[in-house]
Formats: C-alpha cells, structure tokens, sequence
C-alpha cells in the first residue's frame, strides 16, 4: 500500500511540474510602409502569445491602440479611426499550430513554420508564417518576419495617398515566452 | 481486494485531472488576459469631429500637440444675388489663421479676417475627455475663450474713441459626445461680449445656445450641421441665429469643409451674434475652411 502510494506521488510530482504554456504579456511587434514618398514605421509593445508545447499550439494577439511611433498623431488617429478602424476591430490575432514537432527541452535555435489563421481588419485568412524560435533554459523566444498586403485585408488605399502609404507591409515580431 | 480497487480509481483519477487541466484555449486565455488589463487602461475616444471646426464655429477637437493647423476660410456672398452677382461668388470675405497645439488638451490660434479687418484669437482647453475602460466619461468637455479686434478706421475720428471699443470677447463652454464612429454631437453655450454697442438700448452680452454635429457618409465624408439660437432678451436687434449647412471631406494632411450658412462672419461675435441673413429670403451663402495641419515638433515616444 505504501510503495503505491508513493509511486502516485511521484507521478502526480513529475506531471504536475512541468509546464506546458510559455507566454508573454509585453512582446514587440513592429511595421513598416516603404512608399515612394513616405516612410513610416511603428511599434507596439503590448503583444500577448502563448505557445502550448504539449499540443504544438499558438495564439497571439495585439490591441491595435497600443501602436506608436508614426510621423505626426494625424496619421496615429487616420490608422486607428480610418484605416484600421480599431472601435471596430480592436485586436490583430493569429493562432495555430506549429507544423513542426520540436523536442522543446532540448535547447537550440530552430526554424519552424507557424500555420494558422491571421486576423486582420475583421478579415481572418489563413498563412503559414515561417519564425525562428530559441529555447533557452528559460524559455522560448520567438522572432519572425513577414508582410501583409493591406489590399488582403479590407484596408483600401485612397488614391490621393497612393504614393504615401504601401501595399505590403513589412511586419516584425519579437518576443520571449517565459512558462506560465 | 478493496485497496487495491481504490488504488486504482485514485490512479485513473489523478491521470484524467492531468488531461482536462491541459485542455486549455490559448485564444480565450489570452483575451480574458487583455480583458483584465483593458478594465486598468483609460479609453479615449478620439476623432469625435475631423477637424477644430464645426462649420463657422469651434468643434471640441484641439490641434494635436506639436502640430500647426493652418485654416483657410472663404465666405462667399449671397446666393439669392443671381446670375449676375454670380450668385455671390463675385463676393469674398476671407479669414486665414494659425492654430496650435500646445498640449493633448490646450490649443492657441489666431487670425485675420478681411471682415470689418478683423483679428482674433482665442484659446480653448479640454477639461474632459470622453473615455471607456478604467475610466467611464460619457462626454468631452472643453472651454473656449476669444478676443476679436476690429481695425476699421473710427467713423468719427473727431470724438473720443477708446481702443477698448474695438474689442469684443467670446466665452464658449463646448460639450461633446461621440455616439458612435459615424456620429458626433455637441452643444455649445456661448456668451458674446461687445465692450461697446450701437444703442443704448442694445445689450452688451449676447447669450446663446448652439447645437451641431456630425453623420459620416463615407470613412472620410461627413455631413455637418450647426445652429446657434440666441435668448431673445439677450440679442442686438434685427438679427436672425446662425444655421450651417455642410460637409467634411478629409484627404491625408487636409481637412475641406464645404457648406451653406446664413452668417457673413466667420468669428464668434460675427456669426453667432450679427448673422443678419434670413435662410428662407435666400440670404444663404456657400462658403468653405480648408485645415492643413504640419508638425512642428515631433513628440518624442513615450
């Protein structure tokens, strides 16, 4: 009776220890509009993500208010109230699944590809995002690049600033998940 | 027996506890994670109308911090002139200034008016913004104050003339509300003074009442409207109250107000206090603002 219960013990132990949900509540996310004439750039550094190692799982998110950077508030309060319409959609998400299977207690740097659903604009489109991801005894940090076309997503370009503002954004995300 | 029995069902019940505690939904994990900080972050509303102008008078919006907003304003003459007054067109008065934002809530501007050669400036500050999340504020709240300054030469320079007489004062409380994305409506208490009057008789402080608002159209179209209704015991005689007609058209860097007005001035104690046009003689006039806005400084980020 004893030895049972004590092989119990040390399996409710082991399980209960180990963690399966790293996430971050500050990771960084990062675009830019190369136009013909003009460039901008902005930031936020309120990105939520989590990553489940037991299911290969993801979920990321951010408010669209938390943007800054810009060239002037004019164009902080165009992004918000005309182009990205952030009343109405007030958060960018995407979440799947990780295609590869990662041995994520070995140590190292890999590079996977995340396949999932990005929403935008109200739009969700799926895509497969390639990242390179670092785990560390910590945690997992997570660095990816990739464009969106703003076309994709319900984001008309008014003419009057097609020189202005591009197309194809170029998006940066950096962030280190800690276990939860 | 028994034991063994119980052991097994402890076994088997420590094993499903571990199953259902990983069956957990990142996404709604994660929302209800921004849900609880969004309830500890204040809201504000913001772009209740597009630009620091309703149509003749001032909207709650205040230039942004660091920002000049050059305004560009034409008052045309009457339409009922007809054809051969090119239905007022041939007639111009025009009003250009310089807006500046000193803070998120404290703006200056002053300008000229080719009217009766006027200068004004004013001041106007939030005092409240209307916001959701920590903080629940239905309205937006800012004062406003004007001096305005006629330079004409004195009728008769032969008789005492005090440059105070030149002077008349606007004192506005502007009350606002952002019902939703596309509409936006504001009241606006005014109170006129004239340092000096024709008559005797005519009152030196005009109070007044407006109400405007706004009804997008389109992301970057809206169709505005604005009307001042003077107290009848505090208003110079022979003048009717001021009713606009007009719409926003906001392209990049510009603000174009196109409207319809009975009011010739377009300073506070000319249109809220002087408009002498009657809408249904036809004394109506097209007139339009344009706002370009330039950063001066660019703030650093927080």
């Amino acid at each position: 009776m004893k030895l049972l219960v004590t092989i119990l013990s040390l399996i409710i132990c082991t399980t209960h220890h180990q963690p399966v949900i790293f996430s971050s509540n500050n990771g960084k996310l990062s675009f830019k509009s190369e136009a013909p004439m003009e460039l901008i750039n902005a930031s936020s550094n309120e990105m939520k993500g989590a990553i489940d190692i037991s299911k290969n799982n993801f979920a990321f998110r951010i408010r669209i208010r938390s943007f800054e950077g810009f060239n002037s508030p004019l164009q902080k309060e165009h992004f918000n109230e005309n182009y990205m319409e952030s009343e109405k959609y007030p958060e960018a998400t995407f979440s799947g699944k990780i295609i590869e299977t990662i041995d994520f207690s070995k140590k190292g740097i890999y590079t996977i590809r995340a396949k999932g659903f990005l929403m935008v604009h109200g739009i969700e489109l799926e895509r497969i995002i390639k990242s390179e991801i670092e785990i560390t005894s910590t945690g997992i940090k997570v660095n990816s690049s990739f464009s969106i076309l703003l076309s994709d997503y319900n984001i008309p370009i008014p003419r009057v600033v097609k020189e202005k503002l591009a197309n194809e954004i170029k998006v940066d995300v950096s962030t280190t998940l800690l276990p939860k | 027996m028994l034991q063994r029995n119980f052991c097994f069902i402890l076994f088997f019940a420590f094993l499903t506890e571990q199953i259902q505690a990983q069956d957990i939904d990142l996404n709604q994990m994660l929302e209800e994670e921004q849900k609880k900080e969004a309830k500890d972050k204040i809201n504000y509303t913001i772009a209740t109308f597009k630009t620091t102008r309703l149509i003749n008078g001032q909207s709650i919006e205040t230039t942004q911090q660091g920002v000049m907003d050059l305004k560009i304003s034409h008052r045309f003459g009457t339409v009922n002139g007809g054809a051969y007054e090119f239905f007022g067109l041939d007639n111009a008065s025009m009003r250009f200034g310089f807006d500046f934002g000193l803070s998120p809530k404290l703006m200056i501007g002053v300008g000229r008016s080719t009217y009766q050669k006027q200068y004004d400036g004013f001041i106007k500050y939030k005092l409240l913004r209307q916001s959701t999340g920590k903080r629940n504020m239905p309205i937006s709240l800012a004062l406003m104050t004007s001096a305005m300054v006629t330079t004409l030469k004195w009728t008769d320079p032969t008789r005492p003339n005090y440059f105070s007489s030149r002077l008349q004062y606007a004192h506005q409380i502007i009350i606002a509300r952002k019902f939703s994305e596309s509409t936006s409506i504001q009241l606006m208490p005014t109170l006129v003074h004239y340092n000096l009057v024709t008559n005797a008789n005519d009152p030196n402080d005009i109070i007044a009442i407006g109400i405007g608002g706004r009804q997008k159209i389109t992301p970057r179209i809206s169709i505005n409207a604005e009307y001042y209704y003077q107290l009848p015991a505090y208003k110079l005689p022979n003048t009717t109250n001021s009713l606009s007609f007009g719409v926003d058209i906001e392209t990049g860097g510009h603000v174009f107000q196109l409207h319809f007005t009975n009011s010739r001035g377009m300073t506070e104690r000319t249109f809220i206090s002087e408009t002498a046009g009657k809408w249904e003689k036809g004394d109506i006039l097209f007139g339009f603002n344009i706002s370009r806005v330039f950063t001066i400084k660019k703030m650093k980020k927080k």
